[in-house]
């Protein structure tokens, strides 16, 4: 056993008028702590693709989740998946990394584009195996993983882009190894990267890509704890209680809202300083500072925009480009939440601030509750581990 | 002398920030940076009157639109 984790992030953009894309990723996590990524890329595009790939990915995920050697896997697809009338052939390609105990990494490769291993930020090349399976050439490859390898798995949706537009022949994998090594920053999520090469492939497209282009990054790293209090307990009593339990507890700690940071600030015996507010964004109020507290922000409006980053981080993640480097309350909240924490421990009060309790108030106690539930659903998509303790 | 002005979260959206730049607009025009402490604090449990300001230890409340008036009644007087 060590303390590594994957941390996995894909996303796709779709043909230029597709509704429906043709790639599909599936992440299966099983018991014996392995972890199975199957990017498929179904033959043409639109519906008939996506069932394609759609199948093929799900099959394979089953049967390689239940060990089932991947011959069987192949012979199973071809013998299910639907023959393409025009073309006469079923046909979707695949790429599957498993994990297993986050300490080898087993690449199984047909006909996408090969995964890229980014080592420290660069290129490593890992041997790879060739066998014949029903007429279709398989590579395997086995890697024993290390900290901060990065698998970048993609459809040749990436490699095409640009084709006739902006380049003449695309870029080829050597090209996007290269454009990796130069944008590889090791704080970035595997999410991140994805957005980042997607992004580049969609730029040389025109915003029209011409075929559908999926990347998956897979990126492994140590398991980060992370604690985050907000609001004072429903019992006043049991102030001690919550702050002993928060402090105590490995990690980082973040602190959000006006009376619960002074209540830390108390139990640690120390003041807020706020200081002369600084408006990095005017929307979000100041930050503070209480030794002994990693980050000290206001409360619900500073947690509702890092729910709407988190929503769309899970989605099209546009807005990393905000978060990643500004220096108000949210943006650093996010970046400590997304990218710093694996397993992130949120201590909830549930008092109810008589303060806010005016129908004038446009702050009620059912929004911080509300909040706070979406949030750690969004941060559980994120692939992190939870925990919720109310007080 | 100390201005605290709250910025809570409901102070915050009443116009706290508006508050705390025209002060530091108001206290720099008529030079008064070395005489005026201005600083932010969290709620001050009074959010129905926010913005909630203090001079020292007493408590205004300030609006962005009144914090000129405030500035020009209650400030300068005490200066």
């Amino acid at each position: 056993m060590n303390n590594l984790c994957t941390d996995i992030g894909y996303r796709s953009i779709n043909k230029h008028g597709e509704q429906l894309c043709g790639d599909q990723v599936r992440v299966i996590e099983q018991d014996d702590n392995s972890t199975i990524v199957v990017l498929a890329d179904g033959l043409g595009s639109g519906v008939k693709a996506s069932i394609l790939s759609t199948l093929t990915s799900t099959i394979i995920s089953t049967m390689i989740a239940g060990s089932m050697p991947i011959e069987d896997c192949v012979s199973t697809i071809a013998a299910t998946l639907p023959v393409c009338e025009v073309r006469g052939v079923a046909y979707s390609t695949f790429t599957i990394v498993r994990i297993v105990h986050n300490e080898a990494a087993e690449i199984i490769q047909y006909d996408n584009p090969h995964v890229i291993l980014l080592r420290g930020g660069k290129n490593f090349v890992y041997p790879e195996t060739a066998t014949e399976i029903g007429g279709k050439t398989i590579y395997r490859s086995k890697v024993l993983l290390e900290e901060n390898d990065a698998f970048v798995l993609m459809s040749d949706g990436a490699i095409f882009a640009g084709v006739g537009k902006s380049l003449n022949y695309g870029w080829q994998r050597d090209n996007i190894i290269e454009f990796l090594e130069t944008v590889y920053d090791s704080g970035f999520t595997a999410k991140t990267l994805s957005t980042i090469l997607l992004d580049e492939c969609n730029k040389l497209y025109e915003n029209e890509p011409g075929d559908d282009t999926t990347v998956c990054t897979v990126k492994i790293r140590q398991r980060q704890p992370m604690n985050l209090l907000i609001g004072p307990p429903s019992d006043p009593k049991d102030v001690n209680k919550m702050m002993s339990l928060f402090f105590s507890k490995e990690g980082k700690h973040i602190v959000c809202g006006g009376t619960t940071s002074t209540l830390a600030a108390e139990f640690l015996g120390k003041t807020v300083d706020t200081g002369l507010p600084l408006y990095v964004d005017p929307d979000i109020p100041p930050i503070s500072k209480i030794e002994g507290v990693d980050l000290v922000t206001e409360g619900v409006i500073t947690i509702s925009r890092v729910l709407d980053y988190a929503k769309n981080y899970l989605e099209t993640n546009e807005q990393y480009t905000d978060w990643s480097y500004k220096k108000d309350g949210a943006s650093l909240i996010s970046r400590m939440l997304f990218e710093e924490a694996t397993d992130i421990n949120f201590f909830v009060g549930r008092a109810v601030n008589p303060a806010h309790q005016n129908p004038n108030l446009p702050i009620n106690f059912n929004i911080k509750m509300r909040l706070v539930d979406e949030l750690s659903e969004a941060l559980r998509k994120m692939g992190k581990r939870i925990k919720v303790s109310y007080f | 002398m100390k201005i605290t002005i709250c910025i809570g979260s409901s102070c915050h959206l009443k116009g706290s920030r508006q508050v705390v730049e025209e002060l530091q607009y108001l206290v720099a025009q008529h030079n008064l940076k070395d005489d005026v402490d201005l600083c932010g604090a969290f709620c001050m449990g009074d959010c129905v009157n926010g913005v909630n300001v203090k001079l020292d230890d007493e408590k205004f409340s300030v609006s962005p639109e009144t914090v000129k008036d405030f500035f020009e009644k209650e400030v300068l007087p005490r200066v």
